[in-house]
This record gives structure tokens, sequence and C-alpha cells, in this order.
């Protein structure tokens, strides 16, 4: 609903609710304040927003910020008056403020600068009344000076409300006020930045800055994040080709608004680190030794013709990547598929949940996956079922806070581990289920919802398929409520009321996560999840809203533009023959077929078993990142020329032939799909780094050195390739991918119709976790906040916070074996072992351990296998 | 005109033991009741004597305490004042054990109300009292009278009648029975208590909260603390009607931690009420249930205002919010909530029980029925006084207070604490209610009620007034956490001496300014004292800038350490405690002192009785 009024003598017509400080910024007009943040409750504090407002007849000083329009409103922001008495209040902060403009890196990009400019504040009638509190700096990334703090409470709101943590308060009373921790412990929060990029002084400063820039000598480059598959808008802040920074402030960009984790906001370090390759690389006497480009294209085109010609296309194995972009990536197994001639290409993510692509597409046909992630806003209910979200997509978590500050939405989370997540709902429901038990448990949802007939079941029954068959074999199976309490250890009237929550009418959001998508049954549980799914949704409803997690930055684009062994890009089946016909016609080769030989191994497996000979891997470091850790290592050992691409001398890259320097994600422009399918463009903030080129350039130029010559110059020809070569990307370039991005699937939504849903029976036995009694914990691997990968491990202030990875134990097992928080402890399974230290964690459940998978110098991986493995702990000497 | 009823003590007839009656409210036992207690029960064991004793809350003669009451079976009640440890046989022994009134202690009589009890005579009584005699006490009727602890004697004296006939009614009658009266929120506002009941009546919603606001943090208030510590089941009463009208489902009474005897009577009453099925599951048989809960404030002034308690009842920082939402739409937990003073809801019972239209006729045209003042300050009987409004401060001061102790003249009074404002002699006649007092620049507040005299610098007055604002100030919004700290540091330098001729109208600007730009009435009000003061008191600020002059000699940076001859008695009392012997005299001479050995230490100044020095 709109509301009419007048502002400054302009009409104006905003929503209905908006307050007359939006009203007015939103049409231009100025009013000064510091304290009010569209994405955060209003404060009311910083007293400098009064305007004049007439309404009915009476004609009053009111506050903007705290004041909603009505309709007829006339307000004046410009009165003698109203500059009068915010010129003193101004006076008044300045008179606390230390005004050492000069040493404040805000200096220049600074709210009190610009509204004391604003309004030509001159010589003040008092003498100062300043604070003398030390700066703190307690921490590598932020710093805190209460003496320039003017308490307008947006740190404090912003770490409550958004980030949910409520890390800083106020303390103390009148002038003495400060903001600060509890007692003043050193900071201890999750380091998302929120409050430095809300702070309108210097009081919160990033110390990845530190003094190097003042902000007006800074180039500002809007791109995307290259870390988790929320896909954050970030904007990179550049002096003398380096990045200095990087910042979020503008409320209204991405699908973040300006909110960022630990890793976006101070994870750059490593862009302009020493570490980066920068010249190509060839092993020269066991030794691999910087060479010219020319020498080491001419390299890698005789190495791999040698082996094309000697063993066929087929025994070049690809790696794509999850971090590279959708252009990199189409780029990479076009040239693998027709110049190399071999299928045998994949990337890690699809290595570890083989089924998913399938699953996902599966999904999206019965309309249940969500249109964009930003639909979580809306949800009435929200249901995180095996993600770990606050450690894998914390954004996503700041979405849903913000989806329970709004629309008061419930939360359910269920995971096997008890993981923590911020929750600011007032009731939420925690479903920690027994280990592998989580088929059983969505089956249960699903039972009672039928039961208690909490949807309209007739309206299910006619517009799906087999729904009858599903009710029978759920009134057949013995799965009573009872029964799946006991199964699953959670109480039964948790389970009851997390059915009703779901069942009940309002959109629905559910976040399907890597705990159930990496799971051995991956398969059935998320086919239940489906099922669940279909029916709240009530036979297309479209009251649910599904997404599938997916770790990086571009997990999804990796497997959209194909780079997989069963898909050609756009998930069209190999073996469909039209369709890879019309595909062979358009990029004018010949495509390999499938090799059905290969059925259930991988590329890894080939190469362990010799048919495999050269490995090619992109922006990927499978020796840490494959699960399979003992495997992928013979995998390389047994290979006979490996090429590596990659920013950073990885443990793979250290295992090649030769080694390609590639450009880091702020060096080149492209896009990379989130995981929820929204396509994103990326600018180029800084010319290359070193010698290093951009992937889908190294690869252009290997073609050209193998004598089949692509006529790409820049990456933008690709994404018009990607184009007309992937159906679904269909009207990327119509949308040109400005502010919000392009949203793959809402524009398949809008073309196709929907299928009817058809029920598949998953109602089966728990598979029990095979115990060992010599190894008796399950290891249990997941995401964290604070790290992922090569990119963290070199930035070096990150590393710095968090520079130890832990084992977690639950507090009952670690008394047991009279292990104490920071012990170092011997973590053994039958593949190997690894010494960590370890941490007491209410996280993990009894007879389980976790360890991250993401601090890439912690080889987790060789400990395990493809599925559960049991390890043992033991104090380490 | 409401004629007054007379005060009188209810008492079974059929009582035939003694009764005592101490006053063990704060002031009576700051005064020392506990000793007159314990040799009291000492006395009584040793002379055998067989009473019952009542410990009872404050009757307003403060300055009084400790006040002890003998009822001996068919006489009057005799009030003893001042009583100390020491006095108490002759008590025990003259009037329990031997029916005679020990003249030269007591100070008055008070009949019962049960029937016709014998007079003593030559005693005076207690209505009859220069302090008591304008006085209308309606609010604080049952306060030093009954006993806080026995919610019988609160049933016996007509307690929750009220409540029994509001129960009755239907909601929307009872607030139109509180909106007829036109009672005014005690607070300080003055706000519609009525108007307030029906806006919070017509949200819906499944939860409501009805708040008891008894975090008086004024310096010099202690209305609220006699009230509950007098009578804790009035306030009770009211709230639980004010609870029924809104159909509020859960209450609160927010209450300073400094009170732990009003809290422990609190609890107790609140246990009574249960038991006697006037609170919890379906009051009196009806079908309305309330629960009421303490909630003890942690000592923080700004958590008196109204959304900022209901941040510190949830648990968080007390720190004042901007409206919209009003509280009565989404208050205590974002559900509807009405908060009303421990005084207003004290009133509540009155109005039901005896009428709107009787209450309507006590007061002013706009302001209605009784308020209560603490009255303090240089005033020779300070305590509580309950008067109608419209009562005039001269009579406050003058009957009720009974002037100016030492001979000393009347300089103004601050009505309204460090919110209000200080009116002077000229309006020792205007009559005091919520519009003449925000006219004249005060404000009612909560009720205190200071008197100044004579020895009173102005300045210094509003620098402590204001100082108590800076220090209490929330933090949260620039006006009052910086601009009232300016205004501090420049009364500071005045009283320095150090003050400049434009300071009083950078004074005067920042007054308008962060009255203006605060965000709650803590800073809105925390100018006032200093506004009020240069209104009337502008000399006194030149003086101290112009001639860096302090003309009560109060400002210790501005004493000049000489003599008034005229005022000196030769007493040698300064030359005796002069640490450098710069002070000569002696019994035949007036005090000198030599400047060139005075070290400006202020002991003189300190130890002279006359104010001989300046």
């Amino acid at each position: 609903m709109k509301v009419n009024l007048e502002i400054d003598n302009k009409v104006v017509s905003v929503s209905k609710g908006t307050n007359i400080f939006m009203a007015a910024k939103d049409n231009g007009i100025y009013i000064p304040g510091l304290c009010y943040h569209p994405k955060l409750t209003h404060y009311g504090g910083c007293r400098l927003c009064m305007v004049e407002v007439t309404e009915r007849g009476s004609t009053r000083h009111k506050f903007s910020c705290a004041q909603p329009v009505s309709e007829g409103m006339v307000v004046k922001t410009k009165t003698p008056e109203c500059s009068k008495y915010t010129k003193a209040v101004m006076e008044y902060l300045l008179a606390q403020h230390p005004l050492d403009c000069p040493t404040c890196d805000k200096s220049g990009e600074c709210g009190l600068q610009d509204v004391t400019h604003d309004l030509k504040l001159s010589k003040s009638r008092f003498r100062t009344v300043r604070l003398n509190e030390p700066m703190r700096r307690d921490n590598p990334l932020l710093e805190y000076n209460s003496n320039r703090c003017i308490l307008c409470g947006r740190c404090v709101k912003v770490c409550k409300e958004v980030e949910g943590v409520g890390a800083i308060d106020f303390q103390n009373r009148g002038i003495n006020t400060v903001v600060g921790t509890a007692f003043d412990k050193p900071l201890d929060c999750s380091f998302c930045g929120g409050c430095v990029s809300v702070c309108p002084t210097g009081s919160w400063q990033d110390r990845t800055l530190g003094f190097r820039a003042r902000p007006w000598e800074l180039k500002k480059t809007p791109t995307i994040c290259t870390y988790c598959a929320v896909g954050c808008s970030l904007v990179m802040n550049s002096k003398n080709n380096k990045v200095m920074r990087v910042t979020s402030d503008d409320y209204d960009m991405g699908v973040n608004e300006g909110n960022l984790c630990v890793k976006g906001k101070f994870g750059h370090e490593f862009i302009n680190s020493d570490k980066r390759v920068k010249t190509p690389l060839i092993r020269k006497g066991g030794k691999l030794r910087p060479v010219s480009w020319e020498n080491a294209l001419e390299y890698v085109s005789n190495g791999f013709s040698e082996i094309v010609n000697t063993h066929g296309g087929k025994a070049i194995g690809g790696i794509g990547s999850e971090k590279c972009t959708n252009e990199d990536n189409y780029l990479f197994q076009k040239f693998c598929r027709t110049i190399l001639g071999t299928n045998n290409i994949d990337n890690i993510s699809n290595m570890k949940s083989p089924s998913l692509n399938r699953l996902i597409i599966d999904a999206i046909s019965y309309k249940l996956v969500a249109r964009t992630l930003e639909e979580i806003e809306d949800a009435d209910t929200i249901f995180f079922v095996g993600a770990d979200v606050t450690e894998a997509h914390p954004v996503l978590g700041s979405m849903a806070r913000k989806a329970i500050r709004q629309n008061k939405s419930k939360l359910i989370i269920a995971n096997a581990r008890n993981v923590e997540f911020n929750s600011t709902a007032k009731e939420d429901i925690r479903l920690n289920y027994k280990l592998g038990t989580q088929t059983i448990l969505i089956n249960a949802l699903i039972k009672i919802i039928v039961d208690s007939k909490l949807v309209d079941l007739k309206k299910v029954d006619t517009s799906t398929k087999n729904f009858k068959e599903l009710r029978a074999l759920l009134k057949a199976s013995d799965l009573g409520i009872n029964k799946a309490s006991s199964l699953t250890n959670i109480p039964e009237e948790l389970i009851k009321n997390a059915s009703e929550w779901l069942a009940k009418p309002g959109k629905c959001f559910i976040v399907c996560g890597k705990d159930l998508e990496e799971d051995p049954s991956c398969e059935e549980a998320i086919k239940a999840l489906m099922n669940l799914c279909a029916l709240i949704n009530t036979g297309g409803a479209d009251k649910v809203s599904l997404v599938f997690s997916r770790a990086n930055n571009n997990s999804q684009g990796v497997n959209d533009m194909g780079v997989v062994p069963d898909f050609l890009p756009g998930y069209v089946d190999i073996n469909d023959s039209v369709e890879k016909g019309s595909l062979e016609d358009f990029w004018g080769a010949k495509l390999p077929d499938c090799d059905s030989k290969n059925e259930g191994k991988d590329i890894f497996d080939l190469a362990v078993s010799k048919k495999i000979k050269a490995l090619y891997v992109m922006g990927e470091n499978p020796i840490v990142n494959y699960p399979d850790g003992k495997k992928v290592k013979d995998a390389f050992k047994k290979a006979e020329f490996v090429v590596v691409q990659d920013s950073f001398l990885t443990e793979t890259a250290q295992l090649a032939d030769v080694v390609l320097p590639s450009s880091s994600f702020v060096e080149k422009g492209g896009t990379f799909t989130n995981m929820g399918m929204t396509i994103q463009r990326l600018r180029k903030a800084i010319p290359q780094v070193g010698d290093s080129k951009p992937d889908w350039q190294i690869i252009n130029d290997i073609a050209k050195r193998m004598g089949r010559s692509y006529s790409y110059t820049t990456s933008q020809q690709i994404v018009a390739e990607i184009e007309n070569s992937v159906h679904m990307y269909k009207g990327i370039s119509v949308n040109r991918l400005e502010r919000k991005g392009f949203r793959w699937i809402a524009s398949e939504y809008r073309k196709f119709r929907v299928a009817t849903y058809d029920f598949e029976n998953t109602v089966s036995k728990a598979k029990a976790i095979k115990k060992n009694a010599k190894y008796p914990f399950v290891l249990l691997t997941g995401s964290s906040l604070k790290h992922q990968g090569t990119f963290s491990r070199n930035s070096g202030s990150l590393a710095s916070l968090t520079p130890d990875c832990y084992v977690e134990i639950n507090r009952a097992n670690a008394e047991k074996l009279k292990i104490e928080d920071g012990d170092m402890v011997k973590l053994e399974s039958v593949r190997g072992k690894i010494n960590l230290k370890v941490k007491i964690s209410k996280r993990v459940p009894v007879g389980a351990v976790f360890v991250s998978e993401d601090y890439e110098w912690v080889p987790v991986n060789s400990l395990r296998d493809n599925g559960y493995i049991n390890v043992k702990i033991s104090k380490a000497r | 005109m409401v004629t007054k009823k007379r005060s009188t003590v209810r008492e079974k007839t059929a009582n035939k033991r003694p009764k005592v009656m101490i006053g063990m409210g704060t002031c009576g036992l700051g005064a020392g009741a506990k000793g007159v207690l314990d040799s009291l029960e000492k006395e009584l064991k040793s002379q055998k004597q067989v009473v019952d004793i009542v410990r009872t809350g404050c009757i307003g003669m403060c300055s009084y305490e400790v006040l002890v009451d003998v009822i001996l079976p068919g006489r009057n009640r005799v009030t003893y004042s001042g009583v100390k440890p020491d006095m108490v046989p002759k008590i025990v022994e003259d009037h329990i054990r031997n029916g005679k009134v020990v003249s030269k202690f007591a100070l008055s009589q008070m009949p019962l109300s049960g029937g016709v009890t014998k007079q003593y005579e030559e005693l005076p009584f207690f209505d009859d009292l220069d302090q008591n005699r304008d006085q209308l006490r309606y609010v604080s009727r049952n306060c030093g009278i009954i006993d806080p602890d026995s919610v019988e004697e609160y049933i016996e004296s007509g307690g929750y009648k009220a409540l029994k006939k509001a129960l009755g009614m239907k909601q929307i009658d009872v607030i139109g029975k509180v909106s007829m009266s036109g009672l005014r929120g005690r607070g300080g506002g003055g706000f519609d208590t009525g108007w307030k009941w029906e806006s919070c009546a017509k949200y819906v919603n499944d939860v409501k909260y009805i708040i008891c606001n008894a975090d008086e943090g004024d310096p010099g208030a202690f209305m609220d603390r006699s009230l509950l510590e007098g009578d804790p089941h009035s306030v009770l009463e009211g709230m639980i009607i004010g609870g029924y009208a809104i159909g509020a489902t859960k209450g609160y009474i927010y209450v300073r931690a400094e009170y732990p005897l009003a809290i422990e009577r609190l609890e107790l009453a609140i246990k009574q009420a249960k038991d006697n099925g006037f609170l919890g599951e379906n009051i009196l048989g009806s079908k309305y249930s309330l629960d009421i809960v303490l909630k003890e404030g942690a000592g923080a002034f700004v958590c008196g205002e109204s959304t900022a308690m209901q941040f510190s009842i949830e648990g968080k920082r007390g720190m004042p919010r901007t409206r919209p939402p009003q509280s009565v739409e989404a208050g205590l937990w974002d559900k509807p909530t009405c908060l009303n003073n421990v005084e207003t809801f004290a009133n509540v019972p009155l109005i039901i029980d005896k009428g709107a239209a009787w209450y309507s006729q006590i007061g002013t045209e706009k302001s209605k029925g009784t308020k209560i003042f603490s009255l303090t300050g240089n005033v020779k009987r300070a305590g509580l006084v309950e008067v109608p409004m419209g009562t005039t401060i001269r009579r406050i001061v003058f009957d009720m207070g009974g002037g100016i102790p030492k001979k000393k003249k009347f300089k103004a009074v601050q009505i309204g604490g460090p919110s209000g404002g200080c009116l002077p002699e000229a309006f020792l006649d205007s009559p005091i209610d919520f519009e003449s007092l925000k006219e004249a620049g005060a404000m009612m507040g909560s009720g205190s009620f200071v008197v100044v005299d004579e020895t009173t610098c102005m300045v210094d007055m509003a620098r402590f007034f204001l100082e108590f604002s800076t220090s209490e100030s929330c933090g949260k919004c620039p006006p009052c956490r910086v601009g009232t700290v300016l205004m501090l540091e420049i009364l500071n330098r005045i009283t320095q001496g150090e003050g400049k001729e434009e300071d009083i109208e950078v004074l005067e600007k920042m007054s308008g300014e962060v009255r203006k730009m605060s965000l709650c009435g803590l800073g809105q009000a925390a100018p006032n004292p200093v506004r009020s003061t240069l209104r009337f008191f502008r000399d006194e600020y030149l003086a101290h800038i112009r001639d860096k002059e302090c003309p009560t000699a109060t400002c210790v940076a501005l004493h000049k350490y000489t003599v008034i001859p005229d005022k000196c008695t030769k007493c040698t009392l300064c030359i005796r405690n002069c640490p450098v012997d710069a002070i000569s005299g002696s019994r035949d001479e007036v005090a000198f002192i030599d400047k060139e050995k005075c070290i400006e230490c202020n002991l003189c100044y300190d130890k002279c009785n006359f104010m001989a020095i300046k």
C-alpha cells in the first residue's frame, strides 16, 4: 500500500510503514542522521534527524527515523528551527569526539565528518569533554576506539540482530557510556565485521586496512565473494593494484544486503600474498622450476598430445573447479571433451555426492526448489536439515534472522550434531537425531502430517502420483511416533511440534545441508525430504522453497557447466543423442561417448587402476579436498603426467609436472552461480598478479598451442556462447547480470509446467553405522566458519585468528578418556593418523568426534574413505 | 467541598488487651525504632505486661519519629513522639500499667472508630496538630494506622471492597469511572489514567501486562516507599482493578532494590492476597485471573522511565526507546502494557469505592484528588503531607511544615526533584496542580518538595541536581549524555569563579536545546533546575560571575576568607582551629584573618557556627 506525502515541497509516494527518514532518502532528500540503518531496527539515539511535520492541522517537530509516514503529511526538513537544534546536537557530539581525523582510517568516509560539513558547523561554544579510553586491539581483525564512538548503537544492533551474537553492548552510564564486551574480555565473536561496516565513525576499524590507504585513494570494484555458495556481493577496495580491504556497505546490493562473514570481509589477503605462484613451473630434476609461458605451454601441449596419441583421449582425466568461474569451467570441459577427447571430467562436489545433480534436477522439475536464496526472508517456517548454516553459509543465517525478525518465523534445525545457530527466534526446535537416522526422522514427520491430516490429503492425492502407495506403506510400517522417537533419540513432542510447524500455513524454507548430501545414504534421505516437501506443498501450492547446500562459491556453476562425466552443459544427458548431436554441431566438433565401463568409478579410481595416465587439474586441491586421501594420493603418484592450474602451490600442485599460475577472482571478469541458482557477475578489480592468467585464457592458450585455436579474446564472449549452448542460461546477456544477478531457476520456472510429483518409497530400516571396538568413535567432518581451503589459509590476518584446527569431542567421552581442553591428541583410523588439539564441545554427540575439513593444512582426509570411518583417540606423546 | 473525615483507628471494641504500635517504616527504623522495640519488649517482660505489639508504616510525621502509640482498651490512641529507648520504661509503667498518659512525651490522641472511647484531657487530637489540620489523608489513610502485615486489618478498614465492586462491573465501566474521576498519573507527567487504560484495553492480545512503577528515584522523594511500607494492599488492590479493566494477564511491580522493607511487605501482601483469593486464578470467584510478580530494580534512575523499565524487566539494559509504538500497543515483550505509578494505583480503590463524582470534587478543575508530597529540606516538620490539589505552597511550607527553622528566611522550594524546578517566594501563594506548576517552570514530578532557606546557593543547588542527572543519564542520546555534562562544566566554572557573562546565555540556550532534543523525560527535564534558577535567581549567577562572590558563601572556591564583624561572636573557635595561626583576635576582639598567612584550607569557614566568615 502506498502513502502520499510531501517532503520539502516534493510530493512523494512510499509504501506504508516506511519512516520519514527513508521516504526522504529514497527520494533524494537528505536528512542528517547517524544512528538509523535500513537493515536494523530503529534506535532513535543520535537525535539529528529532526524534521517539522504537519499532520491533521498541527505542526510539530518529529524525529524522522522514528516516525512512520501517513497520508497527507507535510514534512519540512530544513527549517531554521530544525537546523538550529540539529547543529546544537552535533556540537555536543563534537565536544566529546576526539577530532583525531588525521590519524583515523575512517577520515574521508566518516558520517560524523559528513554531517559536520553539511551543517557548516564552525567554532564550538564549549570546552571538550572527551574520554580517554585505550584503543582495544585484542584480535587480528578488528580494533575498537571508544573515544571516537558517538553511541549510535548500530554495531550493538548489527551484532544482535543480524549476526545473532550479541558480543557487544553498552556499558556504564552517562558520559562514560561505551560499547564493549562483557567484563571487557577480548572480543570473541564470529568476526563478521558487521560492526565496521555500519559504524558511522572511526570507532570500529578493519585492521587488514591498517593505515595503508586513505579512503579516497581506494578504487572500489563491486564483485562476488569467492568463499561459500551464498554468493555475497562485496566491494574490493584497491590501491596501487593491490587489494587493501573488502567493504560491503550498500544495504540493497546483492543477496547479502551488505552482510558478510569473517572470510568474505577479512579473507582477502591471499590475493596479494607472497605465496602466489607468479610464473609457470615445470618439474626438472624432481624440482619445480620457473619457466616462461612459451616453454610451459609447449610442455603441456606436448605432454597431452603424447598421451592422446599413445593411449587415446580417455586416458586423460580433468578436474574442474568449484572456485573458478562458469566461463573457466565451460571452456575447461569443452577443451577436455573436444580437444583432448575425454569424457573423464569431474569436480570434487560431484565426486562427493554423485547423485545430487539428478536429485536437484528432479526437485526443480517438481517446482520444489527455491527461486532465489532471498526467498528465505519471506519464510514463516525455516527448516535446516543436515545443514550447519553458521559454519557453512553464515550469511544465509543472517538472512534467516531477518525473516525471524520481520515475520516472526519459526525455526527448526535437524542435525546429528548439535550445531550452533544463533537464533533470535522466540521459539525454535532442535532435532538432534541419532547418527544415520535422518531418513527415519523425515519419514516420521511425514507420517505425523498424514496421520493427523495436517494438510489437505485429498488435494495431495489428486495432484500427485503414488501417494496412496506411500500412505499404505506408512500405514504398514511400524514407524509410530514413539518408535521414531526411540530410534532417532528425539523427544516425541519435538517431532510432533516440528511436523505441525512444517505443515502450518505460510511459506516454508528448507535448507538441505551437507550432512545429508554427503552421507552415504544421501539419495534415500533426500528423496524422503522431497516427499515431505511435496506433501506440505499439497500439490504445487508453492509453499515450499527447498535449497540444496553447495560448499563453494561456484559448486553449482561447475555442475551447470557440465564438468561432470554424465552430463553435458545444462544437465543434458550425455547419452541423449539428439541433444548431443546439436551440441556437436554448435561446437563443430565430435564428442566422446560416455564410458559405460566406468560405472561407479571416478577419475581417481581410474587413475589408481592406471586407466587414466594424465591428470589435468584446474583450481582444485583434491589431495586434501577429496574425501579418500589415500586413494587420491595414490592416483597422483601413478599418473604419468599431471598439469595443475592454480594460484598457489597447493599440496596437489606440489605433485604436478607443470604448474600454470592462474589469476584469482579479483583479477578477472566472469560469473559465479550460487546455491540459489543465481548467476552473478565478477568484475576485474586489479591487474593480474605476476605472470598469472585467468584460467579460461590458459586453456585458450593450450588449445592454440595444440593447433585447435578458439576465437575468445574476452570472457564476455564465452558468456555469449554459454547463453546459446546451456539452455538454462538463456537470457543471461539480456539480463546483463545487473544488481541482483540472473536467476536461472526462476526463468526456468516461467518456461515449463510443473511435473506431477511422484512419491517414492523411502520407508526403510535405519542403516546402522558399523561399530568397531578398536576404533570406538565415528569421525564426522564439516565446514568451518573461519576457514575454507587455500584462500583463507593464505590470508595472514584471518589465519592468525584461528591458527589451530581442533578435534571436537563430547565432554562425556573426553572425561572417560581423561582428555582435557587443549590437549594434543592422536586421531587414528585404519587408514592413517594425525595429531590435533582437542576442544571439548557440546556440538558433537557422544560416540563421535568432529574435525573441520576446511583447514587445508590438516589432512583429515588421510583418515577417511568414502563413508563413515571409525577412529580412536589417544593423548599424543 | 469534601468535608474532612477525622482520622480514627479501627479497633475491635472487644479488644481487651492494651495495644502498642511502633512506626517501623524506613523513617522510623532510621530514627531508632528497632532499639525502642527491643527496649519495649524487655520492659514489658520485666513489668509483666501483656500487650499486642504492632509494627506500622509511616504516618507521615517523619520528623517526630520514633513514634510509639499506646491504645488502652476503651481509650483513645495516644501518640508519643521522639521516643528513645530510655523513655520506654516510663511509658510502660505510667501509661500501660497505670493508665496515665506521660504528658511530657505525648504528642496527640486519636479516637477509635469502632465505638465511643474515652478521651484524655489536655492532649490535642491528631487531626488538630498544625501539621495535620489541613491535610486530607485519603490515599495514605491507612499508613501508620493499620498493621501493614495484616490483610485482615486492611479488609476491616474497607479494603478489597472496591475490587469486589469492580469485578462486578463491566471492564469498560471501570475505565469509565476512572476517566470520570479525572485521575491523572502521579508519576510526574500527569497523564490521564482513564484514557491510558482505555487505549490499552482496546488492543486485543493473548498476553497483556500491567506494571506498577515503584522505582522512586528522585532525591528527596519517599511517598511511594511510605505507601508500600504502610499500606501495600491498597496499591495491590488498585493494580488488580487496573489489570481487570485493561484485561491484563500478568502484573509486574518494579520496585527499587534499595527499598528492602517495601519489598518484604509487598511480598507478604502478594502472598496474602493470593491466599485470600484477591489474586491468582479466578479472582473472588470471577472469570478474571491475574498474577503479580515483583521485579527488583538494579538502581538506575532512568528505569523509572516506562520504556526503560520495560527493557529492564525483560532483562536488558534499561534504556528508553522512541515511540511509536506506545507501550499500550507494544510494550513489555512487545505486548500491550499499561504502566502506572504506585500512588496512582492507590487512588483507584477510593474512586471505585466512593465514586467518580465524589472523587472529582476534590482538587482543582483540571487536577483532581489529593497528592502526597514528601516535604523535606529547611523546614521544621519534615514528613509526608497529603493535600488536595490546589493547595498553596505557603500552606504546605508554613502551616504543615511549620516554616523555616532557626529563624531563617524562606528562599525557594524545589518541586519535582532533579526534573523539576524551583519556585521563589513570589509563588508562595500559587496553587499546586499539574498546570500551575508547569506554567511556573517546575513540575509535579513524583512529589518531592524540598524547601530551601536563605543560606542555600541556588547556583550550587542547580549544579547538584544537574550532576545527579548527568550521572544517571543512560548514555543513549547526545543532548542528555553530553549536553548536560557541558552544562555542568559551565556551572562548575561559575561556582569556581571562572564564569563568563556569556555563560548565562549559553546555559539558557542549552536548556532549550537539551529539552527539545532529548529522547526521554529524564533528558528533557534535566535542564529544569538550571532553567528555573536562571529565571528566578539570575542575580546570584551574576554575583558569581561578575563579583566572583557567592552571596550565601556556599561556593568554597569563592570564599574571600574575611570575617564579617557584625556576625562574629568572638567565640575564638576559628582561631583555635586555624592550622597556620593566620587568625588573630580574642574574646573581646573580632577575629581577623591574615591573608598573607592564610592557606585557604576552609577550616575556619567549616567551624564557624554563625556564618561569620565569607
